[in-house]
């Protein structure tokens, strides 16, 4: 397992009068080298989830284990620059965390702040951003003239940058525009396939999960309500209608055509295949 | 009558390629157009010199007949206002109430009257609830609501959405599309939604469609759809709807239906024909 949650509860402001109980005995297990969604509502506990992958939030009580190391309340792991390493982190928004005069320079930040020579840094910083499709010509640029999609993928080149096992990002696809967004789901499809980096994301966007993670989990209310392969969760009508989930458009029209008596096979890869079917069908 | 004109307009940043090369076109007065295109396509440019944010490099904009110049600038902005894209950006009350009265106190409204103004438009936008709250116990959708109630507390000709709805959670993006909708039909406001979200763009009258600078497509949402192959060589979708329409089209066999429902209706009517 890359991640495994034991009974993790987590708090904010426990002594206060506001305190918020945001995460309730989380019993969870990531698998390596593989995608996985993390969806629910807005307010249900998946960025608070996510923070405790890499200690940035530790648990009120309970255990995160981690990449080897092991996370609990009153226990900062000893290496943490280690463990930060091994976990990257990419925030909503990170665009907005750019800071550096030249892409160069921000992109090579992350490394250099663990410790690696300054050449080396560079060198890592150049490929980094070859993976995420800036070339050579965007080194000395300023981040602040991109566009909102180029620097995001700057950002997630800072982080790609300290060549971690594990790659989190919460949201990387909101507010692009489609191009934008299919762009930036391929590069995480590449680096799972290609780089075997395990990927955790949170989505709002079921039509990316659907297609993309192979497990899914669903948080609702600060508590795991399902975790396990995302096709069995998208494509078993009860577990959707149970947790009220919004249907990725094909799934929705094989469920409105079924609705209606088409007798229809129970997992089609594309649209394509779906027509082609239905049409068959209606020409008989 | 048009609410805006726009001639042959043309704008490039220091240093850069034009960012809008010769852009022409008509707005009819309360109706509802969206402007899509691509990341750095120039639709957001267009917003800003639309709303009179930046300068022209060449060409001319009229809003409702008023040519934008420096002289007519202060008439202009009466009559148009725009909701931008970062919820944060745009709250500068430290209440609900006192960011829609902002824009009101601006305009030397008597105080007498201000508060059941705020009290129309906070309704209007459903935050009527929500009058003294503080901007960080709002949702970024609750706060577009409120950047809105303070755009339309001014009675603007039109409004002008610049990707209002593309940092919002599902939920909220639903809300505020559906809110949208709602105020097309007062003939009164024109409203231009500058989006990368192509099923809003469905709901609209024209879609006016932009790549590098140029405007490539213009028209009813059913006909810049039918063209899926120059939609996606310039980097958009095209509704899911208008894949099955036109795959079902490559087959012989017409739908016309706009959601999965209308859709599967239709094919299973037409199964049950043969």
């Amino acid at each position: 397992m890359a991640i495994t949650f034991k009974k993790l509860n987590h708090t904010y402001s426990p002594d206060m009068p506001y305190s918020f109980h945001a995460l309730k005995d989380i019993d969870l297990e990531i698998e390596e080298k593989k995608i996985t969604a993390i969806i629910g509502h807005t307010g249900s506990g998946k960025s608070t989830l996510v923070q405790h992958m890499n200690a940035l939030l530790l648990p009120t009580s309970g255990e995160v284990e981690v990449a080897g190391f092991s996370v609990t309340a009153d226990k900062k792991p000893k290496n943490l620059k280690q463990l930060r390493q091994k976990v990257g982190l990419v925030f909503q928004f990170s665009e907005y965390q750019l800071f550096e005069e030249t892409i160069l320079k921000d992109v090579s930040f992350g490394p250099k702040n663990f410790g690696v020579s300054e050449e080396e840094a560079v060198k890592r910083a150049r490929a980094a951003l070859k993976v995420v499709g800036l070339d050579a010509s965007y080194e000395e640029r300023s981040p602040l003239d991109l566009s909102g999609g180029q620097k995001r993928r700057v950002a997630i080149a800072g982080i790609l940058a300290m060549d971690p096992e594990i790659i989190v990002l919460d949201e990387p696809t909101a507010g692009l525009d489609p191009h934008g967004s299919r762009e930036m789901i391929k590069l995480f499809s590449a680096l799972n396939k290609e780089q075997g980096k395990t990927i955790i994301l949170i989505s709002h966007d079921n039509e990316i999960v659907y297609r993309y993670a192979d497990n899914t989990v669903i948080l609702n209310k600060g508590e795991v309500s399902y975790s396990g392969p995302t096709k069995e969760l998208f494509e078993n009508d009860e577990l959707v209608e149970k947790f009220n989930l919004v249907l990725p458009q094909l799934l929705e029209l094989k469920s409105q055509l079924q609705k209606k008596g088409f007798s229809l096979k129970k997992h089609y890869d594309d649209l394509e295949a779906l027509v082609k079917d239905v049409a068959k069908e209606v020409k008989r | 009558m048009n609410a805006i004109e726009v001639k042959n307009l043309s704008y490039a940043y220091d240093s850069q390629k034009n960012a809008l090369q010769g852009v022409s076109f008509n707005v009819e007065k309360g109706s509802y157009t969206t402007i899509i295109g691509h990341n750095g396509s120039g639709k957001s440019t267009l917003a800003k010199l639309i709303v009179g944010l930046l300068e022209p490099k060449s060409g001319e904009i009229y809003i409702e007949g008023l040519k934008m110049e420096e002289k007519n600038l202060p008439q202009i902005r009466n009559k148009i206002g725009i909701v931008f894209q970062n919820p944060d950006n745009q709250f500068i009350g430290s209440t609900v109430r006192d960011d829609i009265a902002f824009g009101l106190e601006n305009h030397k409204v008597p105080t007498s009257q201000m508060d059941s103004i705020i009290e129309q438009y906070a309704t209007l936008v459903r935050m009527q609830d929500f009058l003294n709250s503080e901007p960080e116990h709002l949702s970024g959708g609750q706060k577009q609501r409120v950047a809105i109630a303070g755009v339309l507390a001014m009675k603007p000709d039109i409004i002008v959405f610049d990707e209002a709805t593309s940092m919002l959670d599902p939920a909220g993006k639903e809300e505020l599309k559906r809110m949208i909708r709602s105020f097309h039909g007062n003939e009164d406001l024109t409203i231009i939604s500058i989006t990368h979200d192509i099923e809003e763009a469905c709901f609209s009258d024209e879609c006016i469609v932009l790549n590098e600078g140029k405007i490539v497509l213009e028209g009813k949402p059913e006909v810049v759809f039918e063209k899926a192959d120059l939609m996606r060589k310039i980097g958009l979708d095209i509704p899911f709807s208008y894949y099955v329409k036109n795959l079902f089209k490559a087959r012989g066999i017409k739908v016309h239906g706009d959601t999965a429902e209308e859709i599967a209706e239709e094919l299973w009517q037409s199964h049950s024909k043969n």
